[in-house]
């Protein structure tokens, strides 16, 4: 027993040392250096200032903000109604593999998120498979502008997230108890109602999961807009570089990426206390 | 659990004693930190057999990264390093750099003097030309007539809307807008950036794509017809495809390269020089050169270079296009207000 307790301290112990050097400091300074001024032969002064977060407050990185979330909004919303009808069917038929069909899901994405999105980037170039399929059966005339598009950009958010929205869906489907399910049908309700009614608060904790698991990374996702959409938006994830790599201003780099840090802890609280109070109350 | 202890402390020592001890061989060496893909490892091999002296090589993939590992060793640590034009100016500020005993370096007299002598580095006191290019106009001339191009003003054509590449550098871009009002390049008057900027603002519509990893591939699919790209990018995609052309802008062509230089630390100057010289040969130069696509700074070593690559007027400019070439400078504190604007171009719009 003693035996064991030491080889558990000693593996906690090392992970733990791990994340307080790679993570815990890092953030640290991190948050000690937003508070800093910018210096011109350094990489920052010391001396407090709250600038670095005024200067967020202003109408051009509100911008910024306003079409990350709106980006990320858009792909949520999409891929809730792609992927929740998938996971259903998937956690609700009677295959005997139907684990292996969730194996499958996440099988194409041991390949590297890169190359997919350059996969996509062939598929929809000017002389690529879909307009060249679309001319030769002769619905087009001339080759789509497709490439470099805000929809590129949301096809390729679309794809690359869709696993984490079904995942989750798919774990909590799967544990839904079948006799609420019987229980309303015997009481009359119609079919839509009892989706409406007894399946979807069910699945409420999973539908938020699969939500903040596509949402965060969409906001930070800064290569898919880049390569599909032409770099031509910014958003808030290349703004975070920009201000370290190119204006060596790591003082405000580090305020909005404390901000955006904030904002996402506020929400994983308020998915943590959503969750707990359906849990108390349904289950 | 006494036993587990020991295991422990004995993995310990061994690795201090397994680490320390590579450091104990005393033997010359020169640390070189350089940019990934620009040096291959034969040419480095080449130089330990020929001098004796070992080349320890690290690599970077960003200005930046380079400037925040000097800055934090103060200069110390590394031999020789590769800043880009303008880091050079920025770091004779910062006084991170060690002058160059040109006397140690025969070699220098194979460089082309019109590199030599520019505004980053008066005088080369602290910095000689490694590598460089150029950035100027691409054209696909199946699509519009290459002789109606002559300007970056061209690249504003309401013809062109939504067939437009720029290169996603926000020097270049900014570069082209100063110049086409006839500011340099390398200005630091936050009133003609702002000009440029109202500038560029016109020129947004027009822009499919901004690209700077591989902006051959949008040209060679007929996604873009025209466009400001490097050099060496056009060279490949003409190789494949020669109705694309390159264009001399009357304003000149931009100027890039990375230089040779020593961190005001280095504990191994004389090795760097060494190396420095070593590579400064044409025949070596000539070899960089070739497996890179980027130009070599000796025009000897283009007796060594293939035929299309050592003939190609895309990667060797004319002496008279050479004389309007205008190369990037450090503009220090005003980069601010070019990121600013830039951020500003690529939000609002």
């Amino acid at each position: 027993m003693k035996e064991r307790n030491f080889f558990n301290v000693v593996t906690v112990a090392i992970i733990a040392l791990w994340l307080l050097i790679f993570a815990f400091i890092p953030n640290i300074m991190m948050f000690i250096i937003s508070f800093f001024e910018r210096s011109e032969t350094g990489f920052f002064d010391v001396a407090f200032t709250l600038n670095n977060y005024k200067s967020f407050f202003s109408s051009l990185y509100f911008q910024v903000l306003f079409n990350s979330f709106k980006m990320a909004t858009i792909t949520t919303v999409l891929v809730l109604v792609i992927g929740y009808p998938f996971a259903y069917i998937l956690a609700r038929s009677n295959f005997k593999y139907k684990s292996l069909l969730a194996i499958l899901v996440i099988i194409p994405y041991w390949t590297s998120a890169l190359i997919r999105t350059y996969a996509i980037k062939v598929l929809l170039t000017t002389n690529g498979i879909i307009n060249t399929v679309l001319e030769n059966i002769g619905i087009i005339d001339a080759p789509l502008n497709l490439l470099y598009t805000e929809g590129a950009v949301i096809l390729g958010l679309v794809y690359t997230l869709l696993p984490f929205m079904i995942l989750p869906l798919y774990a909590t489907i799967d544990k839904l108890d079948v006799r609420y399910i019987e229980a309303a049908g015997d009481l009359g309700a119609s079919r839509l109602k009892v989706f409406m009614y007894i399946i979807i608060p069910l699945t409420v904790p999973g539908i938020i999961a699969g939500c903040l698991l596509v949402f965060l990374p969409s906001l930070g996702l800064f290569y898919i807009p880049d390569i599909l959409g032409g770099a031509k938006n910014l958003l808030i994830g290349n703004l975070v570089k920009d201000q370290f790599l190119l204006a060596r201003n790591w003082p405000f780099g580090a305020a909005v990426s404390n901000l955006l840090m904030i904002i996402m802890a506020f929400m994983l609280f308020a998915y943590y206390k959503s969750a707990k109070k359906i849990n108390s109350k349904v289950l | 659990m006494r036993k587990q202890y020991l295991l422990v402390l004995l993995l310990v020592a061994f690795s201090v004693l397994t680490i320390s001890g590579c450091k104990k061989k005393n033997k010359e060496v020169v640390n070189v930190f350089n940019w990934a893909e620009y040096i291959s490892e034969d040419i480095l091999e080449d130089f330990e057999k020929e001098t004796g002296i070992e080349v320890v090589y690290s690599t970077y993939d960003s200005n930046e990264s380079m400037y925040s590992k000097v800055k934090l060793l103060k200069g110390s640590g590394y031999d020789l390093i590769f800043p880009s034009t303008y880091y050079i100016a920025k770091m004779i500020k910062d006084g991170l750099l060690a002058p160059m005993d040109l006397s140690k370096l025969p070699n220098v007299k194979e460089l082309d003097k019109a590199l030599l002598n520019q505004s980053y580095d008066k005088g080369n006191k602290y910095s000689i030309p490694f590598m460089w290019g150029i950035t100027g106009i691409a054209v696909n001339s199946k699509f519009i007539n290459p002789d109606n191009v002559t300007s970056w003003k061209d690249l504003w054509d309401a013809e062109y809307k939504g067939k437009v590449i720029v290169q996603n550098d926000i020097r270049e871009v900014f570069h082209i807008g100063l110049t086409s009002l006839g500011y340099s390049g390398n200005s630091t008057d936050p009133k003609e950036i702002e000009a440029a900027y109202n500038e560029l603002v016109k020129l947004y519509p027009s822009i499919r794509l901004f690209n700077s990893d591989s902006p051959k591939v949008p040209l060679l699919n007929e996604e873009v017809y025209i466009g400001l790209v490097w050099g060496g990018e056009v060279f490949m995609a003409a190789k494949e495809n020669p109705d694309i052309k390159f264009i001399y802008p009357k304003e000149g062509a931009i100027g890039w390269g990375d230089c040779y230089a020593i961190p005001v630390g280095a504990d191994n100057k004389d090795n760097a020089y060494k190396l420095i010289n070593f590579l400064l040969r044409p025949d070596i130069s000539a070899r960089i050169s070739e497996e890179y696509g980027y130009a070599s700074p000796s025009p000897k070593s283009r007796e060594f270079l293939p035929k299309d690559i050592a003939e190609s007027d895309i990667l060797y400019p004319s002496q008279e296009e050479m004389n309007k070439i205008e190369f990037q400078n450090d503009v220090f504190e005003s980069i601010i207000v070019y990121e600013k604007y830039w951020e500003q171009l690529k939000t609002v719009n």
